[in-house]
């Protein structure tokens, strides 16, 4: 009966739970939590892009009053001193070779962090400086210096077990797919238009650096309190370090300030543990924003793409080849890789597809996961490319890609998921907001895209749900609360299936001693799976809650429902407290649900490899100053396909931060290297974007058909409105101006460059 | 991160340059320290002492007299809200209020940003245009240099170590005078500064003249440069027929420009920069010669 009934709390603005202990400063992060005794870390890290490291000698630090452990990566004897999520090709102290500037080198543990701090000044390290490659171009050279020499071991991933270096190069993984007979396809089109596009390596930048706190106690277990995106990832690669069982490693995640992809898989943890073992000390070991620089980055990318089109504007093929800069470790680079370029043909009907990607590896700060994984660096190449083609045809853009979008159902390759959204409306909501079909003042120009992105496959989450004597209830989970919002919405959907108000439900910050495992925080998946896993284990609480009433009331239970916490008959009403007084005979005892959304168990009604599609369009309206180069983006809409918006006012703050992040490395952000040394490795040279950079009029919205996957129809969203940010304010710029450019961000000096060499109209 | 250091905190200048002079290399003046702990905390810097100035008697005053006369301990808050700079000198207020960013004008100081002397500076390009010099007091007494004497290039002042710059004076201009400043980038620190003031005469709108120019090009250059080409190309000219000389005293301010490739941009970009924002500048200061506002409105642009 009521199982049908309108949705209460799911759909609504509800504020964020956490919302208070943030704003009031209450709420703690890693850097927050002292322990008895703790040491603190500071680390030395190589000055060279690429060096021998012939001998490291700690005894001066490790004599100053108030160090307790000076560590290279010669005395990390005791463990297994490689981690890494593809490959464990990374040391957590350099062993024999520094690969980039900045790398840690040595570590030391003492008494405070200023003690720490001079003791590093101590550490006497002899470097032989090697050749270094920090540019694609340099790292692909014949004879080009190699980065690693020897093959590394595989990594925690299945599926990234068979990966290998090609032996001799510098080439970390090469990723080959293709269907349908490309070239032939090309050969035949009406147009066929190519060009190469370059995307910058960009910094995340989360307001809280990375850190971590570990230690060990008298049963030789580890506890880590870390700023990370997955606990579990960090419990397996520290238990492969320390060859300790996993029941013996709690990671613990307290509040993240941001993570974006730069707090996936282990980074700070292993080196922290390893102090805490050396030392015999809980250790804390807290990052600068300057050593967020040196830590990961976002993939930079040189994509080039060929796109055959018929007259009438039916895309018939797209080749695409693109070498990403995975830095000087794997990390997660091999999977980017792979991921973003198997949809490098976008949310498009594309009959022949040839793609042939590489992740090569260069002396400079490791690449890694990066909101969008992978997808903005192809993006930007193809909603580029897919302009210039319209104008070729004499087609309208918007036209152009609806008429080669996948529709409903229709599957993105054979045997693959099927579409499981509808991206026409999502575009022509973005169109229509943006007055696309409306003339424009004449200094302004209009810009649209799109984009698809699949979520992390296999992918498995678990929960727990608990009802207590009080009728409040717990939700169990590892999503992570990293500033999205997802304690909120995992509370949310825990009291619209237990009919409670979200007042009354907790969600139990991540700790793998206690909450059951989950997969990953990234990806865009917590809402669609941990958040269906803690729907199934509400719902197992329910089932649970109708047993009792029905055998104590005597009415079959499909005759009950649940309301205002109680289970109502037309017989009478039980409240929780009473149903749980009749199950266990006390005032005591609680139901335990449990829910779990694995391979071959997914809710998904669709099926196939991802659990969902991400689907999202922009449109962008710009301005520019022909004499500086400077643009303005002016407005900005952003529209997501997200089945259900769960709640609708932590989605629009998060896409609407994805817009402004996306707008980073449009204009602003790049890394910018010299002969493997970064030259704005801080926020004086390295500029993200401001208050004043948001666009005027910035719109956020969403499509909701509820054909999601997760929870009441909901599916993934987050990443979206980043990726099609890039594309569609160039196209604007193209519109406006007749300039094309390649290369992000659009700075005032790059797009200068180009109206000068148009020349004035 | 900040290492430690000895904090000495004199009440006269007197002291100050004693201990300026016993300490030597291990010490560092120290006002409101938004330069100096940056590099310190990066570990660029490492003084064993400062020199706290914020305490020195005089050092936080404006005096208003035929001079207007700038404490160096003074705040760019302090600037931007002051009356008596306000009436005398309104184009140093409103530089003040763009200084950096709001918790920099909270605590940065007049002195402290000059003494710097960070190429970057909006203030010695402001001060460069005004014909301002600067007070220098040590144990071997006092002495004024004008801004260009002062800086020598790239965080390179003639400050002697024992020296302490005690004030900025300046006699304004009459407050008929057309001046803007203009700065552009995108970075934390601006890409580009151009500060002008023409001194005109004439009272009645339509006729008034430049007697007398200056402009200033600030953060392209080694140091804060005037235009001396460009401020005579202006002599003389009418207010109304301004706009059509400012294209050729831009070209000839960039041409005197003195740009390298660096993280702001290439050396030829950054010298069409100077054109472009000379002749903004110009139209800014012309216009409110005319009582009209100027209308910023250019992207990662801020006229002041």
């Amino acid at each position: 009966m009521s199982r049908r009934a309108p949705l209460r709390v799911v759909g609504q603005p509800v504020p964020r739970v956490d919302a208070v202990e943030k704003v009031t400063g209450r709420a703690r992060y890693v850097t927050d939590l002292v322990l008895p005794g703790m040491a603190h870390a500071k680390i030395l890290r190589s000055p060279y892009a690429h060096a021998r490291v012939r001998r490291v000698d700690t005894a001066r630090a490790g004599a100053r009053p108030g160090v307790i452990a000076a560590l290279s990566g010669a005395d990390l004897t005791w463990c297994d001193p490689y981690f890494g999520p593809a490959f464990r090709d990374r040391p957590v102290l350099a062993i024999d070779v520094a690969r980039y500037e900045g790398e840690p080198v040595a570590a030391v543990a003492a008494v405070d962090e200023l003690t720490a701090a001079e003791a590093l000044d101590l550490i006497d390290v002899d470097y032989e400086p090697l050749p270094a490659v920090s540019t694609l171009e340099e790292a692909l050279a014949p004879g080009a210096p190699l980065v690693h020499t020897g093959e590394p071991l595989a990594g925690h991933f299945a599926d990234l077990a068979t990966l290998r270096p090609q032996p001799g190069t510098n080439v970390c993984h090469r990723f080959q797919w293709a269907r349908g007979e490309a070239a032939a396809a090309l050969a035949g089109a009406d147009l066929v238009l190519e060009d190469t596009f370059r995307f910058p390596p960009v910094q995340h930048y989360a307001m809280e650096p990375h850190a971590a706190l570990a230690a060990w106690d008298e049963t030789g277990a580890l506890t880590v309190w870390a700023g990370t995106q997955n606990p579990y990832s960090v419990r397996v690669e520290l238990a492969k370090m320390f060859g300790v069982p996993l029941g013996r490693i709690r990671i613990v995640v307290p509040h993240l300030g941001g993570g974006f992809g730069s707090k996936t898989y282990a980074k700070l943890e292993p080196l922290t543990a390893a102090l805490a073992r050396a030392t015999g000390r809980p250790v804390r070991l807290a990052a600068s924003a300057a050593e967020a620089f040196q830590t990961v980055r976002r993939c930079s990318a040189r994509v080039s793409v060929r796109v055959g089109l018929r007259r009438d504007g039916t895309l018939v093929g797209v080749t695409c080849d693109a070498d990403y800069d995975v830095g000087a470790y794997a990390d997660i680079g091999p999977r980017v890789v792979q991921k973003g370029t198997y949809t490098a043909t976008g949310p498009y009907r594309v009959p022949h597809v040839a793609l042939d990607a590489r992740a090569v590896y260069t002396n400079t700060t490791p690449g890694g996961a990066f909101r969008g994984f992978g997808v903005p660096q192809l993006a930007w190449a193809l909603e580029s490319l897919l302009d210039v083609a319209a104008d070729r045809l004499g087609r309208d853009p918007v036209d152009l890609r609806r008429q080669n979008l996948l529709a409903h159902g229709e599957e993105f390759a054979p045997g693959d998921t099927p579409i499981d959204g509808k991206l026409e409306e999502s575009l022509g909501h973005a169109a229509q907001a943006i007055g696309w079909t409306q003339t424009g003042a004449a200094d302004r120009g209009r810009g649209v895209a799109a984009m698809l992105k699949a979520s992390v496959a296999p992918s498995v989450s678990e929960a727990i749900v608990r009802l207590h004597a009080d009728g409040s209830v717990a939700v169990l989970a590892s999503a992570v609360e990293m500033g999205q919002g997802t304690r909120t919405v995992l509370a949310q959907i825990a009291a619209e299936v237990l009919a409670v108000p979200v007042a009354r439900v907790t969600a139990v910050p991540p700790d793998t001693a206690i909450t059951p495992y989950d997969q990953t925080t990234s990806s865009s998946r917590s809402t669609t799976m941990t958040g269906r896993a803690v729907q199934m284990a509400a719902e197992d609480v329910r089932e649970q809650l109708f047993r009792v009433a029905a055998e104590h009331l005597g009415v079959p239970a499909r005759e009950l429902a649940l309301a205002d916490g109680a289970v109502v008959a037309a017989a009478g009403r039980l409240a929780y407290p009473e149903v749980l007084a009749i199950r266990f005979g006390m005032s005591g005892g609680e139901l335990i649900g449990r829910g779990v959304v694995a391979p071959g168990r997914t809710a998904a009604p669709l099926g196939g490899s991802t659990p969902f599609w991400e689907m999202a369009a922009g449109a962008a309206e710009v301005s520019v100053d022909e004499e500086t180069g400077a643009v303005r983006v002016e407005r900005y809409v952003s529209v997501a396909d997200v089945g259900r918006a769960v709640n609708p006012l932590l989605l629009e703050g998060q896409d609407e931060g994805g817009v402004v992040q996306g707008l980073g490395h449009t204009l602003l952000e790049e890394m910018v290297y010299e002969e493997g040394h970064l030259l704005n490795g801080t926020l004086l040279a390295y500029r993200v974007p401001r208050a004043d950079d948001v666009p005027r009029a910035l719109e956020c919205r969403f499509v909701e058909n509820a054909d999601g996957s997760g929870p009441f129809g909901a599916k993934g969203a987050g990443e979206g409105s980043l990726i099609p940010v890039s594309p569609a304010v160039a196209n604007a710029l193209a519109r406006l101006t007749g300039v094309r450019l390649r290369d992000l961000p659009l700075t005032p000096e790059r797009v200068w460059r180009a109206l000068r060499a148009r020349g004035s109209r | 991160m900040l290492r430690p250091f000895v904090l000495h905190r004199p009440r006269t200048a007197e002291e100050a340059c004693a201990l300026l002079a016993r300490l030597g290399e291990d010490a560092a003046p120290y006002a409101g320290g938004t330069e100096l702990l940056l590099l310190m905390k990066l570990g660029l810097l490492r003084p064993r002492h400062l020199v706290d100035v914020k305490r020195v008697a005089g050092f936080d005053d404006i005096a208003d007299g035929v001079r207007l006369s700038i404490g160096a301990g003074v705040t760019h808050r302090t600037v931007e809200r002051s009356a008596a700079v306000q009436a005398r000198c309104p184009l140093m207020a409103s530089v003040a209020r763009h200084v950096g960013n709001v918790r920099v004008r909270n605590v940065g100081t007049v002195g402290g940003n000059l003494a710097f002397a960070d190429p970057h500076s909006d203030l010695a390009t402001l001060f460069l245009a005004l014909d301002a010099s600067v007070e220098l007091v040590s144990p071997r007494g006092r002495r004024e240099l004008t801004l260009a004497e002062f800086v020598r290039g790239p965080w390179e002042t003639a400050r002697a170590a024992d020296e302490l710059l005690t004030s900025v004076r300046l006699t304004p201009w009459p407050a008929s005078t057309a001046a803007a400043f203009v700065k552009f980038g995108v970075h934390e620190r601006p890409t580009l500064g151009i500060a002008v003031a023409l001194r005109l005469d004439g009272s009645g709108t339509g006729r008034a003249r430049v007697v007398d120019a200056r402009i200033a090009i600030g953060c392209v250059n080694p140091c804060p440069a005037r235009a001396p080409g460009a401020e005579a190309r202006l002599s003389g000219v009418a207010l109304a027929e301004l706009e059509d000389v400012a294209g050729e005293a831009a070209a000839l301010a960039a041409a005197s420009a003195d740009t390298a490739d660096d993280l702001y941009g290439s050396a030829d970009y950054k010298r069409e920069m100077v054109a472009v924002f000379v002749r903004r500048a110009l139209r800014a200061a012309a216009a409110r010669a005319r009582g009209v506002a100027p209308v910023a409105g250019f992207p990662h642009t801020i006229v002041a």
